[in-house]
């Protein structure tokens, strides 16, 4: 009786678990986004203040519960030597943020080089992507309408999975949950290809 | 119930953190443990046992254990691993042979119940030294990309010369007072 109970209650409460990896190069912002994309959705979170963020070299992991399901951020370094760990994320996620440092003209071609070896990788082939112009509160970085050019260039690549550039400053927070709400809804889409994470797996 | 705890702990203001730095043998456990507290480089002996001290780093107080990491005592491990806080988990980076064996111990330990709150740095210790495994070598001998439930930072350090040290400790000590 009781695990008949707990089964029932189990099912009730439980949520569906997605996991979503955010990359981009080192300096992007990826672990600011992170941070103020829980800010802005989690109620009573307590932001980690910006100047404190380092580079990261490992993992940081963010969860948050957002229109019914659980997402699960995993936050990668971004440096090139981590570069080659992204791959081993590519078959168990079900979203990716790809963080542009709209700021930085120089390493845009770098990034965008990043991002098509990434995007080409058949693991991920109809993943859904949201590719972030970050750092808008800048005044003189590119906007979209600059950024979204350059890394449409290889549109084979993307192919015919759902795919948006949005423009967002993970400093003050503008944009953040705007995106991932369209996230939310291109995964659910995507979840007969992609199903859930099941929490007994884990 | 375990929230409400806390919830009350946090009023009372904070509490030392518990803090555990293992590794094997001849990593350099206890050269950061008295980098950490002293300041500078003492001459060591394998530790046989453990070394307990306290650490105080930007206002915060941190009880550091040290425990012996020869292969006959790191069965008793796993007796401190109740109420830590986090884990330092010290790699010789020079040491390629054993490597592996480091990365066993690790994953035992990250699969004991008592540690799944734990936060956990990584320490690529003995960079110092040429030849010595980079970051993104650490990460994959380790294989911590089977790690997706923890957050978890890697650092370059060298004890002996002090080099990394504060990096790994701002961020473990930002990461614990973030934690909820």
């Amino acid at each position: 009786m009781y695990t008949l109970l707990s089964g029932f209650y189990k099912y009730i409460v439980q949520k569906d678990e997605f996991c979503i990896l955010i990359l981009g190069l080192d300096n992007a912002g990826k672990t600011t986004y992170l941070e103020a994309a829980k800010t802005k959705i989690t109620k009573n979170y307590k932001r980690m203040n910006p100047s404190k963020i380092t580079t990261t070299v490992g993992l940081n992991i963010g969860k948050i519960d957002i229109a019914g399901v659980r997402l699960n951020f995993w936050d990668l370094g971004g440096q090139e030597e981590l570069q080659s760990l992204w791959d081993k994320y590519y078959a168990e996620c079900h979203a990716i943020i790809y963080i542009v440092d709209s700021n930085d003209r120089e390493r845009i071609p770098e990034s965008k080089e990043t991002f098509d070896k990434m995007i080409s990788s058949e693991h991920l082939s109809g993943v859904p992507l949201l590719l972030l112009a970050n750092k808008q509160d800048i005044p003189e970085c590119m906007g979209v309408r600059e950024v979204k050019p350059i890394f449409n260039k290889n549109a084979h690549l993307i192919g015919r999975r759902d795919c948006m550039v949005m423009a967002v400053s993970a400093l003050n927070g503008d944009g953040v949950d705007e995106g991932i709400r369209w996230l939310v809804d291109c995964i659910k889409r995507n979840s007969i290809i992609r199903p859930p994470r099941n929490k007994d797996e884990m | 119930m375990g929230g409400l705890f806390s919830y009350f702990r946090n009023l009372l203001g904070s509490r030392e953190m518990r803090i555990l730095i293992l590794g094997l043998d001849g990593a350099g456990k206890t050269t950061i443990l008295y980098r950490l507290q002293v300041g500078e480089v003492v001459t060591t002996i394998p530790t046989i046992g453990f070394n307990v001290e306290q650490v105080t780093y930007k206002n915060l107080k941190f009880q550091v254990w040290d425990l012996g990491g020869q292969t006959s005592i790191r069965p008793y491990w796993r007796c401190y691993y109740s109420n830590t806080d986090a884990i330092i988990y010290v790699v010789d980076s020079a040491d390629k042979d054993r490597i592996g064996i480091s990365k066993d111990e690790l994953y035992y330990m990250l699969k004991e119940e008592e540690l799944q709150g734990a936060i956990l740095v990584v320490l690529a210790n003995k960079q110092d030294m040429e030849g010595c495994l980079s970051v993104a070598e650490v990460h994959q001998a380790l294989g911590l990309d089977a790690l997706k439930n923890r957050t978890f930072q890697i650092f370059k350090t060298s004890a002996v010369k002090g080099d990394g040290l504060d990096p790994a400790m701002d961020w473990l000590s930002n990461a614990l007072q973030n934690r909820k």
